[in-house]
């Protein structure tokens, strides 16, 4: 803790961020105002305070100009404030004594036109900024130790081939199917493109691989019916038929796969002679009926549309190669697909796309305001490129049909604490930086349980998410940020449990003292969200770096 | 016999598969042609240096 | 990116290429070329007053040649490490000429015009080749005119053009005016020069060079030499304020890019160049046309393309919202031609698939949505290292090994296997990980067997 009468020496450095900032706020003028706000001892300016050089000056203002709290005024904390405060950690000062304010994201970029109002608002969050870093305290991280045991929850290709890295990775894998199979979807489909292998095949190697293996302990029919803790320390209970097994979990692998639109309703769907193309994989494994002469496959079915805005992404490719199987079955066959736009992206699906021109599939362009329509004996369809009627005899229809979420990813979703998105997909932490992470540490996504995804890129996610969840099981223990909740003010706090029942993260609970029934914070799953701060009407409970105090005084900064 | 990982490129993938790596705790030796890491992604604006580029 | 430079475990080597590679899964043995920066790593701190001393201007690459940098550089602001480099082709001192500025300059004493290339082995259980790929150049395809008409560009240089820290500040200034305004400084220095001469005639006969001109040529001083002198530097400045007025004039009309025309499969899907689909272009042309509608909200954008690949993860809602909300036209339809227009202006000829007319359209600027080529030095570092290549030249792999090359122990990802957007090339990336520390996994239980 700091001395009352500590000398607070406060060094601001304030980013140009090339012409992010400079190019519109007046930053010689912020430089003089941050000179003479209470307790500045330093201040400089910086192209980018973010590269090697900025970093070495803060360093440098540190350990000569003698500061003990460093604020950066640049862009968003929420990328570059670990960078600062480890960088202040390796220049000897507690890293906690650092605040950033953002004068980029919230201010120059949107006060382009107007430099004097967003350098006075600049001023305004600079003079918070130094404000609350006068009050900061030193706070130490928080170290966890982590069970080295992964729950992999689904079957399917990308769950198996996730699970078998681990373990051959030398860690503990707990496996979770629902069905009484494992294999998931591979288990309906036929060949799998582009290279024609039987599904079967695929199946039964990963299968025998995955029960054989001894790192492996399976259960189908099985279930996960509640997992409590966090990151390194889950309690998991498992519903399986032989009762529930209690098992100590380390991370968690989402890989609960997805289902195929039924399109009730749509296209006269009937099973039998309209048909989606997961039901021509069966009618192909099992032999295509003499007869089927003339075959019609219509794409974007249930998807693309206001119900389902996605494109996902796998149909083309699927009816591409289920077409290619038809000619190849009965080379009499013609074999039409009507397309929106064929999504045939990389190099696999493009090569199988022109192959399949070679080989007589024909192709015709519609517009969903014109969409095909399916008759008794043939289809009819507005060719958008020939601009004209055209009727097509039809002995199969084959109807391309979106990937759509699980129905049970919602439940999975409140279990393990984690997102989904408007399309019931379950949401990554990043979707460009991070799409294999979810939010919460500890808990990993693959597969089409993310997304609509092919065989190729299951695997290579299933390998990659065994990547980022192996970081804690090899490391052995997580360290977390003491910016969490604590019980400031224990004698306040009346046991109520009013912030045990609000709290997102499960990170609270009541515990019986000396004192009576007081809140304890669970330290490595509180998220610091502030949610219980906020609760209690007692004040008893403050979120560290976030105090009452420090808020109070950055109000009465910007009030002036 | 070595415990070390040679990751050639230094753009995103090259980047993201060394972080990785190290966090497990495996040293990494990351060879890139250019002066600095970044590549492609580098010089793609909005991914860089904004919100994207904390990579 | 940061993260990579302060890794403890990660030993970054830069402006470095592989030279040799020999042994197995497990125990490779690597050579490795530091190649001379001619600067110390240990000294350098990337302040950059060398570059900003340094005479020699050099087109920046990083900047895709719209703007120079110097002969002493960093390859972009915050670049990591941020050690300058020189480089050796243009530094004037390294080419015999009288220089050294950048050494008088650097107070860190890191300038070395004698540092050698360091040759550096090192032994390592697996090999990730995360090589990347390179922009295609379009100006192979010769009825786009890349190159011939100036307000052709590519996607990638468009970017540069869109970024704030880009040579033109992130406004959509067109190349041809740009060059236009350009080539008016350099007119402007020329004229400043001839001024100076004729204001010394002006004080010694106390009259305007115009005035005296008029005179002069109705034959006023027949015999005076220095008059002569002066009416000949007159004509000469004329000929160059004359344009440059004209040119001054042009320039005022110069307005940011509002018209701009997206070609897709711009040498992919084409049996000339490369057959497959890029994968990305068509999201890069969308995320291009969305920013240059958040520049200038006038801004309208058309996008050319056979079909419009908007396959990830609400990809197709960016792109539908981009034309709601952006001012985004999709026309089916391949370009056939790029011909230049009044004013610089570039028109795609264009066959509209779906209303089946061939039609012109003029732009302010056409990008190029260019396809993800290998790279040009992949021939020779799989042939350094030891793997196969696909029939395209990017890394061979298997449908269900997707990470894995032909050589056990030796792992690819990103747009080196095959073309790939951010997050798949991130995600791929974890996957090589997985499978590379996989190797050093067993590589341990060797050595407990060893050991045991």
């Amino acid at each position: 803790m700091p001395e009352k009468n500590e000398d607070i020496r406060i060094g601001v450095f304030l980013c140009h961020c090339g012409s992010n900032i400079a190019g519109y706020l007046n930053m010689e003028e912020l430089a003089e105002f941050a000179e003479k706000l209470p307790h500045v001892a330093f201040v400089q300016r910086n192209l980018y305070t973010c590269s090697e050089g900025g970093i070495n000056e803060i360093k440098k203002g540190i350990k000569e100009q003698n500061l003990n709290r460093v604020v950066v005024a640049s862009c968003t904390p929420r990328t570059h404030e670990p960078l600062f405060r480890s960088s202040c950690g390796e220049a000897g000062l507690n890293p906690y004594l650092f605040e950033m304010v953002n004068i980029r994201d919230q201010c120059s970029w949107v006060h382009m036109k107007e430099q004097e109002n967003g350098t006075n608002k600049a001023k305004d969050l600079i003079r918070m900024g130094v404000a609350k870093a006068a009050l900061l305290e030193p706070q130490e991280a928080i170290m966890s130790e982590v069970e080295v045991r992964a729950l992999v929850i689904g079957g399917g290709i990308a769950g198996m081939t996730a699970a078998l890295a681990l373990a051959n990775r030398g860690f503990e894998v707990v496996l979770v199917e629902k069905e009484e199979a494992l294999g998931g979807m591979l288990n309906r489909l036929n060949r799998l493109g582009p290279t024609m292998m039987p599904a079967s095949d695929l199946t039964a190697e990963k299968v025998r691989a995955v029960t054989g293996h001894p790192k492996i302990t399976v259960f189908t029919h099985a279930r996960v019916s509640e997992a409590q803790g966090f990151i390194g320390k889950y309690k998991v209970d498992i519903e399986t038929e032989s009762g529930v097994k209690k098992v100590d979990i380390g991370v968690i692998i989402v890989a609960t796969g997805a289902r195929a639109f039924v399109p009730k309703g749509l296209y006269n769907y009937d099973g039998k002679r309209v048909v989606t193309q997961l039901e021509m994989e069966t009618l192909l494994k099992d032999g295509l009926a003499p007869g089927i002469n003339n075959v019609v496959m219509i794409q974007c079915v249930g998807s693309r549309n206001n119900e389902r805005p996605y494109c996902s992404r796998i149909c083309c490719q699927t009816a591409v190669k289920n077409a290619m199987l038809i000619r190849e079955q009965n080379p009499a066959a013609r074999v039409s697909i009507l397309y929106r736009d064929m999504q045939m992206y990389g190099v696999e699906n493009e090569e199988m796309f022109r192959d399949s021109k070679a080989r007589g599939i024909r192709y015709m362009n519609y517009s969903p305001d014109r969409p095909p329509e399916v008759e008794p004996d043939k289809v009819r369809v507005y060719h958008a490129l020939l601009g004209r009627e055209m009727e097509l005899p039809a002995d199969l229809v084959v109807l391309s049909t979106p990937v759509v979420s699980q129905e049970d990813a919602e439940v999975i979703s409140r279990l393990l604490r984690v997102p989904i998105d408007e399309n019931g997909f379950f949401l990554e932490g990043h979707v460009k930086l991070k799409p294999l992470d979810f939010a919460t540490d500890g808990v990993y996504l693959c597969g089409s349980a993310r997304f609509p995804s092919n065989i190729r890129e299951a695997v290579a996610q299933g390998l990659g998410a065994a990547s980022r969840a192996s970081i804690p099981l090899s490391k052995g223990s997580v360290v977390v940020e003491p910016i969490i909740s604590v019980l400031a003010n224990e004698d306040a706090c009346r046991g109520c449990g009013l912030c045990v029942a609000l709290c997102p993260y499960g990170a609270l609970e009541i515990q019986r003292t000396e004192k009576g029934r007081k809140v304890h914070v669970i330290d490595v799953a509180c998220k610091g969200c502030g949610v219980c701060a906020a609760t209690c009407y007692q004040h008893a409970l403050s979120i560290n770096s976030f105090t009452d105090q420090q808020i109070r005084s950055q109000l009465e900064a910007y009030l002036g | 016999m070595s415990k070390d990982i040679l990751v050639i490129g230094g753009g995103i993938a090259g980047m993201q598969s060394s972080l990785d790596l190290a966090d497990m705790g495996i040293k990494v030796h990351l060879v890139e042609k250019l002066p600095s890491i970044g590549g492609k992604m580098a010089q793609l604006d909005k991914t860089f240096p904004t919100n994207d580029c904390a990579i | 990116m940061l993260d990579v430079g302060r890794h403890p475990n990660i030993e970054l080597l830069a402006y470095s290429e592989v030279e040799k590679v020999e042994g197995e899964a497990g125990n490779f043995s690597v050579t490795v070329r530091r190649k001379a920066r001619y600067v110390r790593e240990d000294r350098c701190t990337g302040c950059g007053a060398c570059a900003e001393k340094c005479p020699t201007l050099v087109p920046d690459a990083f900047n895709e040649g719209l703007r120079n940098r110097k002969a002493i550089y960093s390859l972009f602001a915050q670049g990591i490490p941020s050690t300058h480099t020189i480089d050796a082709d243009h530094c004037r001192q390294m080419n015999g000429k009288k220089c050294g500025i950048c050494a008088k300059t650097c107070q860190a004493e890191a300038i070395d015009f004698d540092q050698k290339d360091r040759i550096l082995e090192l032994n390592v259980a697996a090999i990730i080749i995360a090589a990347g790929y390179d922009v295609f150049d379009p100006s192979q395809i010769p009825e786009y005119r890349y190159q011939e008409i100036p307000n052709v560009v590519t996607a990638i240089e468009f970017e540069r053009l869109l970024s704030a820290s880009g040579p033109t500040g992130g406004h959509l200034d067109r190349p041809s005016d740009r060059a236009i305004e350009a080539d008016i400084e350099e007119m402007e220095k020329s004229a400043g020069k001839s001024q100076k001469a004729l204001v010394k005639f002006e004080e010694k006969y106390g009259e305007s060079s115009a005035a005296f001109y008029e005179k002069y040529q109705s034959g006023a001083y027949p015999d005076d030499e220095d008059r002569k002198k002066w009416a000949d530097k007159y004509a000469d400045h004329l000929t160059v304020v004359e344009p440059l007025e004209a040119l001054r004039k042009k320039a005022e009309g110069f307005d940011v890019a509002r018209r701009l025309a997206f070609i897709q499969c711009v040498g992919s899907r084409d049996f000339r160049f490369y057959p497959f689909c890029s994968g990305y272009c068509c999201m890069h042309s969308i995320k291009e046309a969305i920013i240059a509608h958040e520049h200038g909200p006038d801004t309208t954008s058309t996008i050319f393309g056979m079909d419009i690949r908007a396959v990830g993860k609400g990809f197709e809602e960016y792109k539908i919202r981009g034309g709601n909300h952006s001012n985004i036209t999709y026309v089916r339809g391949r370009v056939a031609e790029i011909v230049e227009g009044p004013d610089n202006n570039p028109v795609v000829i264009y066959e509209d698939t779906r209303e089946r007319k061939v039609k012109r359209q003029e732009f302010d600027m056409v990008i190029l949505a260019t396809a993800c080529a290998p790279s040009k030095g992949i021939a020779a570092l799989v042939k350094t290292v030891g793997v196969e290549l696909d029939p395209y030249n990017f890394l061979k792999t298997s449908p269900l090994s997707p990470v894995d090359t032909t050589t056990p122990g030796i792992f690819v990802c990103g747009c080196a296997e095959s073309p790939m957007d951010v997050p798949e090339s991130v995600a791929q990336a974890s996957s090589a990980a997985e499978r590379a520390a996989e190797i050093v996994f067993q590589t341990d239980l060797i050595k407990e067997k060893a050991v045991a």
